[in-house]
């Protein structure tokens, strides 16, 4: 039985400079009673829409999806009432969920803000967390192939130029990478302004690569709007890792004056174990 | 002389309705209200009804394909895209493969609206009809 105290002492909050990825596979996750108590850390409506789900195996990941997200906020201890079952979300106008920090006008100093932001395949979930900036995450396995035609589907949804850049790639598979990396990028920037794809469609930004320079410590790509410059902002930096030795993932975050992003990665199973990965410069 | 019965019938009809009764098995109900010069105005009158199931059933296919559901799996028309194990990309790939099926653009604004098949399959046929009307 679960109790409301961590298994773990708390995790520090990231700095200003560092951005925490959790991740989770779903077919690591087995054992029907740790699934259970998942479904014990729930609020009523997340258990409506985990029973909603008719497969077995998608129910397991959007249930393990769930208790990540729940876990890994309580994993930073903000506050002596947060437990993972304590937590609430609410959404945004385009519906990007956030936590409600509870009774957070009375502290002094205020709480720091925590933001987060979940990314799901069927094969593994992640979870991005920073301090005092949005956070967009976005993974898709590696192997992943496209229904469409890659370039009439960048045809029509992305820039002309990330088209040409596609276009140029002359072996196929190099060039399906290219588009998926590409792809997870587009998707992260947008989530992390909280837009959404359909609040900033694909087409009306550019992710554009800097040449590399070793020596720089930016990670060289930068976003160029086409259009509403007010919405399309530019002040956000990017990185790019392969989680699992099976998917590409990106993560955007707000750019932290020239300095490069820092990720600490960590593989876990909620209520159970973690482990960091790696440190990321 | 001799009398022949005749039986009289009188076949009334109503004023305020039209209905053509035939045999009981095929009494058919053409329209109901008050009698109009025909039919030609109740078929311009916008009802907003769901999808054709033809519609329905070819997105239902397409989403079986994009995620490689088995044929006998179940997708019904309330089913999240999401909850059949969409993510986003695939949604997206299931935006232009229905572009694509039905001739039709569906603005990047309009793709949160689309997140189950009944959703889409109702999108389809707004965005066919407007397409047509102005054709």
């Amino acid at each position: 039985m679960f109790s409301t105290s961590n298994l773990f002492s708390p995790i520090k909050l990231p700095s200003q400079m560092e951005t925490h990825l959790w991740y989770s596979l779903p077919n690591e996750i087995k054992t029907e009673s740790l699934l259970s108590q998942y479904v014990d850390l729930l609020s009523p409506l997340e258990k409506d829409h985990i029973f909603s789900i008719s497969s077995h195996e998608l129910q397991k990941s959007a249930l393990i999806a769930r208790a990540l997200v729940r876990t890994t906020i309580s994993r930073y201890q903000i506050g002596s009432q947060v437990s993972p079952r304590s937590l609430e979300f609410k959404k945004n106008a385009h519906g990007k969920p956030e936590v409600i920090w509870q009774n957070s006008d009375d502290w002094h100093p205020p709480p720091p803000r925590l933001h987060f932001n979940l990314s799901h395949t069927s094969s593994l979930i992640a979870c991005g967390v920073t301090v005092d900036s949005p956070i967009g995450v976005d993974v898709e396995e590696k192997q992943r192939t496209m229904k469409n035609n890659i370039l009439s589907f960048a045809k029509r949804y992305f820039s002309c130029e990330e088209v040409e850049l596609l276009s140029a790639i002359s072996d196929p598979e190099v060039q399906r990478q290219e588009f998926i990396k590409l792809w997870t990028l587009k998707e992260a920037y947008v989530k992390a302004l909280g837009r959404g794809f359909s609040g900033a469609p694909f087409n009306t930004f550019t992710i554009r690569f800097s040449s590399m320079n070793p020596d720089s410590e930016d990670s060289g790509i930068m976003i160029v709007p086409l259009e509403n410059p007010s919405d399309l902002t530019t002040n956000w930096q990017f990185a790019q890792l392969e989680l699992g030795g099976s998917h590409y993932a990106a993560i955007c975050r707000e750019s932290n004056g020239g300095a490069s992003m820092k990720v600490i990665v960590r593989k876990t199973i909620p209520l159970v174990e973690e482990q960091i990965i790696s440190e990321i410069n | 002389m001799a009398a022949v019965p005749v039986t009289c019938v009188r076949l009334t009809t109503s004023m305020h309705t039209n209905q053509i009764i035939g045999k009981p098995s095929t009494l058919k109900l053409v329209s109901f209200g008050r009698a109009t010069s025909g039919l030609s105005r109740l078929s311009r009158f916008q009802i907003s009804c769901a999808a054709k199931p033809e519609t329905v059933t070819k997105v239902c296919e397409i989403v079986k394909t994009q995620l490689a559901l088995s044929a006998d799996s179940v997708v019904e028309p309330d089913s999240k895209f999401s909850a059949l194990g969409a993510d986003s990309l695939d949604t997206v790939e299931i935006v232009m493969t229905l572009e694509e099926e039905f001739g039709i653009s569906v603005e990047e604004e309009n793709s949160q609206n689309i997140t189950t098949v009944q959703e889409a399959a109702d999108l389809i046929e707004k965005l066919v009809e407007k397409k047509n009307a102005t054709a």
